[in-house]
């Protein structure tokens, strides 16, 4: 950690980010326990909703955000080897980016 | 150390360069079960989201994607064994989450609160897991 205030930040952002991932998968599984299995047509009309649509985006960037920032720190405890820490963390940055890349052509690109 | 009275008549453990013949008497205790499990599923999860993209992908994609989902990965034992681990992975790290932000509020932390604590994690999750599991099949 460069500094205390980063530190600081990113402690809190971790658990923000917590925050909003719960609350979305709290909304998921109460979905799916009121209303069980959804067939093609309805779980497609879910995903064809704006406010879900955006309610999805935001989870899954809070996601990658709290993955790559949980990888960086967890890590480092196990791995000695710089060399090898290094590819980690590169692995966590690019999934953290090919997440919401991908979560963004999925929810409003994709035809 | 002396032999005194004291020290003899106590029978605990010393562990000193454990072998692998000595870990089994060489238990985590419970709330450190319960923190290396959180670190556990969060990597895990952070790995298998990009798995759980491609599935969200192909059951969006069409109506025989989603039928190829329902019917190939979740209707076989061996996928819906793996997702139900990754929906127990989820709860698990959010529900330990909960209890981790509870704690980072000074609050749970004697050992007796943290050991029912982390058990109740455990519990709470496993029932949240074979519930929604259960509603699913």
């Amino acid at each position: 950690m460069a500094t205390s205030s980063k530190f600081i930040s990113e402690w809190w952002l971790q658990r923000v980010s917590a925050v909003v991932v719960a609350a979305y998968v709290l909304l998921v599984l109460a979905l799916l326990l009121v209303n069980g299995t959804p067939n093609a047509a309805q779980w497609q009309a879910l995903f064809g909703n704006v406010g879900f649509k955006l309610a999805t985006l935001l989870a899954l960037i809070a996601t990658a955000y709290h993955g790559l920032v949980g990888a960086m720190h967890v890590w480092p405890d196990y791995v000695k080897s710089r060399a090898v820490l290094a590819v980690l963390n590169a692995y966590s940055w690019i999934a953290a980016a090919a997440i919401v890349l991908w979560a963004v052509y999925i929810l409003f690109g994709m035809k | 150390m002396a032999d005194t009275p004291l020290a003899k008549s106590r029978t605990r453990p010393v562990y000193r360069n454990i072998g692998f013949g000595e870990l089994r008497n060489y238990r985590l205790p419970i709330p450190g079960i319960a923190s290396i499990v959180h670190r556990v599923t969060g990597i895990a999860l952070f790995v298998a989201l990009l798995f759980l993209l491609a599935m969200l992908q192909m059951s969006l994609k069409s109506e025989a994607g989603f039928e190829v989902f329902r019917t190939i990965i979740w209707g076989n034992i061996l996928g819906k064994i793996v997702l139900s681990g990754l929906l127990f992975a989820v709860i698990y790290h959010m529900v330990a989450g909960f209890r981790h932000m509870i704690q980072d509020a000074n609050k749970w932390l004697d050992l007796p609160m943290a050991r029912s604590t982390a058990f109740a994690v455990f519990a709470i999750s496993v029932a949240l897991t074979a519930l929604v599991v259960w509603r699913l099949c």
